[in-house]
């Protein structure tokens, strides 16, 4: 075993994971070779030291006054003063739905096309997964969203539900219906569209 | 009468009082990315051919006004001291170099932008939004305002909700989104346009550049085209449960019998530009301009 050979398997040697061939040729290296005995000591120290960290690390002071009081200060209608925690768990789950959105979105084509049905039903799985996630970071930002936006807001999504129930029922009828598949991934587009620039309003706000 | 002229007067010198006037101006690089944010009253903004960014305008009580940036950023708008009180908006006016980025964000302040040639980009939640410009770029969000542009930008990507997007003299590539809303295209000549509502109805009046697409989709808006008598394009029109009237091209529609539910495809001339139109209830029609 040479030099680099050794310190590619350095981290394996130090967690004592190595295979016993490979053990005995290591520290044969190690008998002969000044540097890497001395990485190999700094590497276990390294090691002892990581495993001697805290599974947690308990603030330094009591947040939840302070975030409690954020929650009950009264908000002006049409501004959302949203805290800093919901902001954030806001954005974790923004973040998260628009890379499942993403994910539809960048698919090779938006429309289904000769497998029928079967594709459909794999876009509307995703788009579900997406507005059932998007809701949830929406219901989330909600209670600091003006009620004249929160009215807006519902108003167009059952606009769209409208629309996709219709879609449904028809598709029932006309199984495979390519123009009628196409609509129905319309109205989940401007569902999913919708709800992700409403939790956005939430969130920038 | 004497005490009404002296009500008259203190309420309109309250108001009046209660405002704060801003006045200030940096300079800037021409093509700086500008951020302002103003969530209630107008904020409008003027491309202008100085390196610099003016703004007057007024703020009501209670409201603070900030102004900050050097080369290529720079960063205005109004904050609320008090944010639990609510109160009349804010009127900016605001003059930034032509070929500036801006971003403008607002929750039910108008928006109205003018003489800019870079990019723009408008998000609201209830304001209206007017652009009249030759952008590389636009961008434009409101949940419920109307959404009004007027010029020939490059790319613009228009999304609305419940209110009436107006494209006037559109050019390029345009994406156009509502739910309830309308959208109404007139006195434009597009390379690649994709228009969708769910219950709003779509109006083109205009005509598609050679080789160019128009795709208008809706699930229970109208559909009515008003093309040119001479267009040469390929056309696929299908309704679900509306009907379909290719007007003054019936006769290029061939055999496919226009109607209710029947999808009705044809070319006229040596086609070229593409014409997509699917809606599941809503009418589709064809007419001179």
């Amino acid at each position: 075993m040479n030099c680099t050979e050794l310190r590619s398997r350095l981290q394996a040697y130090a967690s004592g994971t190595l295979r016993t061939e490979e053990e005995a040729a290591f520290e044969a290296h190690l008998g002969r070779c000044e540097a890497c005995s001395t990485e190999v000591t700094l590497a276990e120290a390294r090691l002892a030291q990581t495993g001697a960290l805290p599974k947690a690390v308990a603030p330094v002071q009591d947040l939840w006054p302070g975030i409690q009081e954020r929650i009950e200060r009264p908000r002006i209608a049409g501004r959302i003063a949203l805290p800093k925690w919901a902001l954030a768990a806001a954005a974790v789950l923004l973040i998260a739905a628009s890379s499942a959105v993403t994910a539809v979105w960048l698919r090779p084509s938006s429309r289904p096309a000769s497998q029928g049905s079967t594709r459909l039903i794999g876009f509307e799985a995703e788009y579900t997964a997406a507005s059932d996630e998007l809701s949830t970071a929406l219901a989330t930002a909600r209670s600091w969203l003006a009620p004249e936006t929160i009215a807006i807001i519902e108003r167009n999504l059952a606009s769209i539900d409208q629309a996709l129930a219709e879609s449904h029922r028809a598709l029932a009828l006309d199984p495979g219906n390519v123009a009628l598949e196409q609509l129905v991934v319309a109205a989940w587009r401007h569902k999913v569209d919708l709800l992700r620039r409403a939790t956005a309003i939430g969130s920038a706000s | 009468m004497r005490a009404d002229w002296l009500l008259a007067g203190l309420a309109w010198a309250s108001p009046l009082d209660a405002q704060q006037k801003v006045s200030r101006a940096i300079g800037i690089a021409p093509d700086a990315s500008i951020r302002i944010s103003n969530s209630a009253g107008i904020t409008r903004i003027t491309g202008w051919d100085h390196d610099s960014i003016a703004v007057i305008g007024s703020l009501p009580a209670g409201a603070s006004f900030y102004f900050g940036g050097k080369g290529q950023v720079a960063k205005l708008g109004v904050e609320r001291r008090d944010e639990t009180v609510a109160g009349p908006g804010a009127l900016l006016e605001i003059r930034v170099p032509r070929g500036a980025k801006v971003y403008v964000k607002s929750v039910s302040a108008a928006i109205e932008a003018s003489g800019l040639s870079g990019e723009l980009e408008c998000v609201s939640v209830g304001g209206g939004i007017r652009v009249d410009a030759s952008l590389k770029l636009l961008v434009a969000e409101s949940m419920e305002g109307n959404l009004d542009v007027r010029g020939a930008n490059d790319v613009s990507r228009l999304k609305g909700g419940s209110g009436t997007i107006t494209l006037t003299g559109a050019r390029g590539d345009v994406l156009a989104t509502s739910i309830g809303g309308p959208i109404l295209f007139t006195s434009g000549s597009v390379t690649r346009a994709h228009l969708e509502t769910v219950s709003g109805a779509i109006g083109y009046e205009g005509e598609v550049g050679p080789r160019g697409t128009l795709e208008a989709v809706t699930h229970s808006g109208d559909v009515t085209l008003r093309l040119p008598t001479d267009i040469s394009a390929e056309f696929d029109l299908e309704s679900f449960d509306g009907n379909i009237d290719a007007g003054f091209l019936a006769k290029s529609a061939g055999p496919s019998k226009p109607g209710k539910g029947k999808p009705v495809s044809f070319v006229t001339r040596e086609g070229g530009s593409n014409i997509v139109v699917r809606s599941f209830k809503g009418s589709i029609r064809i007419q001179k301009p």
